[in-house]
């Protein structure tokens, strides 16, 4: 591998490094919080909410994340009821926006799946237990139900951000410039294909190594009290 | 086992016949199937833009033109194996495409244009220096891996450059306004703007062509083997002189409307 090339293609992989950061932290966030909304619609009583939330999440699990993108970006983008509201535009008509917007909603599906198993797994007497002493079905939630949902959801939720991160890849499609948009640029450029999407092959896996890591340690944190 | 390799050798020499130059005349390889560029009817007569310019080539050259119809993807590897002595068929002088064979001169370019819309204030612009200042800080799409995407990227550094990998997609957001301009060769924006999105856009009358930088290519060319340079420099001296007698010029408006010519530097 040349030097020269190396000198070139390096910084410019590194400025969409950042894009791709941006673009995974804002759709974690979105999604889980979504993802914990739809899990609690899923376990809700109410049939309809419940049955809402799981067609959701089968829709959004089952259709390719390059083909969401696709009916975002370019099938919204042609219809005028949507480009005359202001709101919607704004989401939509930036590439970045929109992508922070499908795969957020995408991994929002992921999600309510694993934390709905999180929150079955808990023990029905743990709950009783609460409930008896008199706790409101919020204090509940946030003092047993979610600790204990997070840390047996954890392991399965650490895959899906893996996922998310290698996800955003597909953004370049749609315009951004994140790492994959500019390695198909710089291919174009120099034709030097295989050093440029090894070096970006290599920043996604430096990503995942150490969210890996991250997980990780927030797992046995949370996991402290265990003894294993 | 005899009789294998006479089939053999009977095979092979049909394979091996060509119709490699006999004396005076002037095989060319051409798709035939490319309006304007080049049909071919039932009979294998082979009208359009490349046609004329292969008569005019062997008018120059004093040698009788033969044309032979060929897929578009099998004329350089026909070109190779000396089915024919030239390919003319709209093909475009690239890299790639050098690594295999020889190209004449370009004697055609079809103009890059950039389209906008009716109320952009690039309408009006004449002449290129103003319209790249223009173009500054806007976003400008391109199809990925043309041309025109490293033009703009050398060019016009400042603007906001989005590549897409197809013409479609461009066009989409054109007519979305998520691009405020869109860069690419007259005759793919002109299919556009015949279709009713296209109606609130307008070209900016400014040909960019490949004269005026050469990260636009070198147009399109006669492909010639590699081994016959004696050939390519008779033909580049041909071309020359019939674009800049304007025979070629004329050609090109009985098929184009418009002069596509490309003159030599």
């Amino acid at each position: 591998m040349d030097l020269e090339l190396l000198q070139h293609a390096v910084p410019v992989l590194l400025k969409g490094l950042g894009i791709s950061l941006l673009l995974t932290v804002v759709s974690v966030l979105l999604g889980f919080n979504l993802g914990l909304g739809l899990a609690m619609m899923r376990l809700s009583e109410n049939r309809f909410v419940a049955s809402f939330a799981k067609y959701y999440s089968m829709v959004f699990r089952g259709t390719p994340l390059l083909v969401q993108l696709f009916l975002f970006y370019y099938g919204l983008g042609q219809l005028s009821v949507v480009r005359d509201n202001a709101v919607i535009w704004w989401v939509i008509s930036d590439g970045m926006r929109c992508a922070v917007m499908a795969i957020a909603l995408n991994t929002a599906a992921y999600t309510s799946e694993i934390l709905r198993g999180g929150l079955m797994a808990i023990p029905v007497g743990l709950r009783e237990a609460a409930k008896a002493g008199g706790m409101s079905p919020m204090l509940r939630f946030r003092r047993i139900e979610f600790p204990l949902a997070i840390r047996q959801a954890l392991p399965a939720y650490g895959n899906e951000i893996i996922l998310v991160v290698k996800g955003t890849s597909l953004a370049s499609t749609i315009t951004v410039l994140e790492i994959t948009g500019y390695a198909k640029r710089l291919m174009s450029q120099t034709y030097a294909i295989f050093e440029v999407f090894a070096i970006a092959g290599a920043l996604y896996l430096v990503i995942n190594l150490i969210l890996i890591g991250l997980i990780r340690a927030l797992e046995s944190h949370l996991m402290r009290h265990e003894g294993r | 086992m005899k009789f294998k390799v006479f089939s053999m050798i009977a095979l092979l020499s049909i394979l091996g016949t060509s119709t490699y130059a006999a004396d005076g005349e002037l095989s060319i390889g051409t798709e035939g199937a490319y309006p304007p560029w080049s049909m071919a009817d039932a009979n294998s007569n082979v009208t359009g833009f490349d046609a004329d310019v292969g008569n005019l080539l062997c008018g120059k050259l004093q040698m009788k033109c033969h044309f032979v119809v060929q897929a578009f993807d099998g004329l350089i590897p026909a070109l190779k194996a000396k089915r024919f002595d030239i390919i003319i068929s709209g093909m475009s002088i690239t890299q790639d495409r050098k690594k295999e064979i020889n190209f004449s001169v370009g004697y055609a370019e079809l103009a890059n244009m950039f389209l906008v819309p009716k109320t952009s204030d690039l309408v009006g612009i004449k002449d290129i220096d103003t319209l790249l200042k223009g173009l500054d800080g806007k976003s400008i799409g391109v199809q990925a891996g043309t041309t025109h995407a490293h033009f703009i990227e050398k060019r016009v550094p400042t603007a906001d450059l989005k590549t897409y990998d197809t013409l479609d997609q461009m066009q989409i957001d054109l007519a979305s306004g998520r691009i405020e301009a869109a860069f690419a060769d007259a005759s793919a924006l002109q299919d556009f703007l015949a279709k009713p999105e296209g109606k609130d856009f307008q070209f900016v009358d400014v040909k960019v062509q490949s004269k005026f930088d050469s990260t636009l290519g070198e147009g399109i060319g006669v492909g010639i083997a590699q081994e016959n340079a004696e050939l390519k420099a008779k033909i580049d001296t041909a071309l020359c002189e019939l674009v800049a007698d304007g025979s070629i010029g004329k050609a090109s408006q009985t098929w184009f409307k418009s002069d596509i010519s490309r003159p030599c530097s």
